[in-house]
């Protein structure tokens, strides 16, 4: 059974399509049009002659119909899968911002993250969900004052006056940076076009072209919900990977085309971290397509929240494919610890270096919208799409499961896919905040002898659960709390990596790591 | 990939100042480097010639802009030696605190620094944080924030103002706890080990023949520490040793340089709270500018033919000031003041360290030997 909510953007295009074209249809005159002139005869020719068409308008529109149907609809639901893009992408930089500033914070990492809830003071951030209307905040209150008994945010603490040396007041300090994005844009357009005298100018220019327009195109076959897509192809999932891995030739292009030895180089590297990490990536996919046994993107949401079908989302399935299919897309999207190709520390920006104006500030927004994608992506392949969580469970309650089933049947499931995709890129975020980059030849590797090998791994365990324990019905609940649980103990074992030998002989293995500090003295014995 | 010759600087991320790496890659690879420096040599040494001994100090400051109040001390050193003047024990312990507040800011910017070259950004907002609250405290000292002109021949400008101790402690207390989150972020990577470990090795001997110093030869597992090998001031006087990695086989790596400049970090932590202990007199009285217990007479012309020299422990290595009297002709300018700095002498050999590793090894070779191109040009 295919999921559904009542925001039924693609039923509702397509109805208006159909009812303005029949609307057209029948204001046209239904009658025939007589354009036909009868020249009588003359000695020339004996019979009269007919030239000119009779035609009726209604027939000959009602045959381009269907066509102009599908264009119109086709339209409207690209201006509306662009367009619920666009907006919400706008929350992708927001949250870079905010989330980076609060960790790399210059009140420290523990301040911040207490005044995240801080604010009994009455001072700063305040009691600020006291100015929410309608009450509306008070559970925020309580959350808060459990967190401070908890933790214990005394206002003796040092951390309150510290936190308490913020200038903003109430909720209104959400705003501020989130019209960053719009200044920025203006700024990079109306920057002056400078194209290198010696570059490779038609590659030049078309490098962009490349890089964006792919970009853009990714997103007609990912759906925001199950009726808000562009396109819905049988084989979506091959398509969208395809057009995913177009941009890095883009890449490749502008790196060469600059005549530029940091963007050469840059270039060149995107192209081997190409080869590691994009096999890796298609045949985690391929798992998830093979455990939801479907190519299509909506199908595979389907089964992971359809009561009739497995009901439970992949990552409890495949955590493994999970974790893979994080780490390789952060690699698909150049980000921190996987950024080599724009590595500001040695190649100033990589293959960026010679663009500026609109073309970077678009080739950026670009950048911003494959880690968007990724993170959509995610939310659809392992976290279940626009379900939300535990939907069935709290439905099913006794007493409360009507509250909330109608809750749930309130909410588009545009919702809890943005606010699935959301809290990923705040992981993204928070990886590049704490992680250093690698080296090419790292990530190559990486992705060589850990990565593969995984990934087909996570594809026997895929073809494993369809083949042997996959019955057609829900799963049984065992079967993923048994995989999460096994990944879970086999993250917390692998986590505990120091060397105790290498500690009790006081050395330093240079392969893995380990830590001996340098303790004074220690080179006199 | 060809050969290709690639002009890192002098605007470039990795150089931290204005100098230039030309290294020639082969693919990703270095095959050869070749250090250009000389981009803001000003000629300090020659300025000090036609300047008064106090006038001197200030010229001093300006020799690195990262590490200025140890700088103008290893001149106030050489200047004393020249002058002999024996200088108030409680001023030395100033002087000592001054220093090694100095030093932590200058590790806190390198390691900030260091951040960005293996690409951490976030470890650089820290580590200045910390450094904005050893720059405040240095400013109760001098009065500016990052050129402090706080020593005079024969002493102190001033003697610590009043709360200083109190506040110094907390700060340096708070800063103990700080580093220990630095280490989180960067000891407990693993990317951060595998972009350090066995990268940019350099070998103990090759780095005495050189005539490497500092915190990257004790790297080296060598132990030479001028506070500790020849001591000065009062470092004899206090409970510390120099941080010391045992390194490989094959010499000191990126993160051997790393360990011991945080190790040293705390060292100097510990001796600063450990000096506002012993101060003579009690860290919390207070003298007035000029007082004999702070500030020592000192003659300003020094006799033709004497000269005084100092080695000093600065940040980045052992620092010299050479200074040869003018007499009477020169009335009270010095006749040459010859400057040793250890980033002249350790850049060419950093260069060196790099060859044979990756273009991405470049920035994590350099940043691991903290560059200062201020007292390399002069």
């Amino acid at each position: 059974m295919a999921s559904s909510d009542w925001l039924d953007v693609n039923g509702w295009s397509e109805s208006f399509s159909s009812w303005s074209m029949d609307s057209v249809h029948d204001a046209l005159p239904s009658d025939d049009i007589d354009l036909q002139m009868t020249i009588p005869s003359t000695w020339a020719w004996p019979e009269p002659i007919t030239i000119g068409p009779i035609f009726n308008m209604q027939e000959g529109f009602a045959s381009m119909q269907p066509g102009l149907e599908a264009f119109m609809h086709a339209t409207i639901m690209c201006t509306v899968v662009f367009t619920v893009l666009m907006l919400t992408m706008l929350a992708i930089p927001y949250i870079e911002r905010k989330f980076i500033g609060r960790l790399m914070d210059r009140l420290g990492a523990t301040t911040t993250l207490r005044s995240l809830w801080v604010g009994e003071s009455g001072v700063t951030a305040g009691e600020w969900w006291k100015q929410l209307p309608f009450g509306m905040g008070t559970p925020i209150g309580w959350t808060v004052n459990l967190l401070n008994s908890i933790w214990g945010n005394s206002h003796e603490l040092e951390t309150i006056s510290r936190v308490n040396n913020r200038s903003y007041h109430g909720y209104w300090f959400l705003l501020p940076g989130f019209f960053q994005a719009f200044a920025d844009f203006l700024k990079f357009a109306s920057k002056e076009h400078i194209v290198p005298k010696n570059a490779d100018k038609v590659v030049f220019e078309v490098a962009p072209v490349i890089i964006i327009s792919t970009t853009v195109l990714v997103f007609a076959f990912i759906p925001f919900g199950p009726h808000i897509y562009a396109a819905n192809s049988e084989l979506s999932l091959i398509f969208m990977m395809a057009i995913f891995g177009v941009a890095p030739l883009g890449v490749f292009f502008a790196g060469w085309a600059s005549n530029n030895k940091y963007a050469l180089i840059g270039g060149m590297r995107s192209a081997a971290q190409l080869t590691a990490y994009e096999i890796p990536l298609l045949i985690t996919v391929l798992g998830v397509a093979v455990l939801s046994g479907s190519f299509n993107i909506i199908e595979i949401v389907d089964f992971q929240m359809g009561q009739d079908e497995g009901n439970v989302w992949n990552i409890f399935l495949l955590p493994l494919g999970a974790a893979l299919f994080l780490i390789t897309m952060i690699a698909e999207v150049e980000r921190i610890p996987f950024d080599m190709p724009e590595a500001e520390a040695e190649l100033v920006e990589g293959w960026w270096t010679e663009y500026g104006g609109i073309r970077w500030g678009l080739m950026f927004a670009a950048e911003y919208m494959r880690s968007y994608a990724a993170c959509i992506l995610f939310a659809l392949f392992f976290l279940g799409g626009w379900e939300a969580p535990f939907q069935h469970t709290l439905s099913g309650l006794p007493t409360v499961g009507g509250t909330f089933e109608a809750v749930f049947a309130a909410t588009p499931g545009l919702v809890w896919l943005l606010i699935k995709a959301w809290l990923m890129f705040a992981v993204f975020v928070w990886i590049r905040a704490s992680l250093h980059r690698v080296r090419t030849d790292q990530i190559l590797e990486f992705g060589w002898r850990w990565l593969l090998p995984l990934s087909l791994v996570n594809l026997v365990v895929a073809i494993i659960l369809r083949l042997e324990f996959w019955t057609g019905q829900p799963w049984e609940l065992w079967v993923p709390a048994a995989l999460s649980l096994a990944a879970l103990a086999l993250f917390v074992i692998l986590a505990i990596d120091e060397d105790e030998e290498a500690l009790q002989a006081q050395r330093r293995p240079y392969s893995t790591q380990a830590v001996v500090k340098a303790s004074p003295g220690s080179h006199r014995d | 990939m060809a050969e290709m010759w690639i002009s890192m600087g002098p605007q470039h991320p990795m150089t931290h100042g204005l100098w230039t790496l030309k290294v020639k890659v082969d693919g990703e690879t270095v095959v050869d480097t070749e250090p250009d420096l000389g981009f803001i040599h000003r000629g300090v040494e020659k300025i000090c010639e036609a300047r008064d001994f106090t006038q001197i100090t200030t010229y001093c400051d300006r020799l690195c802009y990262a590490s200025a109040n140890t700088w103008s001390h290893s001149y106030i050193y050489a200047t004393e030696d020249l002058l002999e003047v024996e200088v108030p024990e409680r001023a030395e312990y100033i002087r000592l605190v001054a220093i090694e507040l100095q030093r932590i800011a200058s590790h806190l910017m390198w390691l900030g620094a260091y951040g960005p070259d293996t690409g951490n950004l976030s470890i650089m907002v820290w580590c200045l944080r910390e450094r904005e609250m050893m720059m405040d405290l240095l400013q109760e000292l001098g009065g500016s924030r990052l050129h402090y002109n706080f020593p005079r021949v024969g002493g102190v400008k001033r003697d610590l103002p009043h709360g200083f101790p109190q506040r110094a402690r907390a700060k340096v207390n708070l800063f103990l706890n700080r580093i220990q989150e630095y280490e989180a972020l960067f000891d407990e990577s693993t990317v951060f080990l595998v972009r350090t470990q066995g990268v940019g090795y350099a070998k103990p001997e090759e780095m005495v023949n050189h005539g490497v110093t500092g915190p990257n030869l004790r790297a080296g597992g060598v132990n030479y520490d001028v506070r500790w090998a020849h001591p000065y001031g009062v470092y004899s006087e206090l409970d510390w040793e120099p941080p010391v990695e045992r390194s490989s086989i094959k010499g000191a790596d990126c993160y051997d340089r790393y360990r011991v400049r945080v190790e040293e970090m705390r060292q100097s932590a510990n001796m600063v709270l450990q000096a506002l202990d012993k101060m003579p007199g009690g860290a919390d009285t207070y003298h007035e500018p000029g007082d004999p217990m702070i500030l020592a007479k000192a003659p300003s012309r020094a006799p033709e033919g004497t000269s005084g020299a100092h080695h000093f422990e600065d940040s980045r290595g052992e620092s010299m000031f050479y200074i040869v009297g003018g007499g009477e002709s020169r009335g009270k300018h010095p006749y040459r003041v010859s400057i040793r700095s250890p980033m002249f002498i350790t850049i060419p050999y950093a260069a060196k360290c790099m060859i044979g590793y990756k273009v991405a090894d470049i920035p994590a070779i350099m940043g691991s030997f903290d560059p200062c191109i201020g007292e390399t040009d002069r």
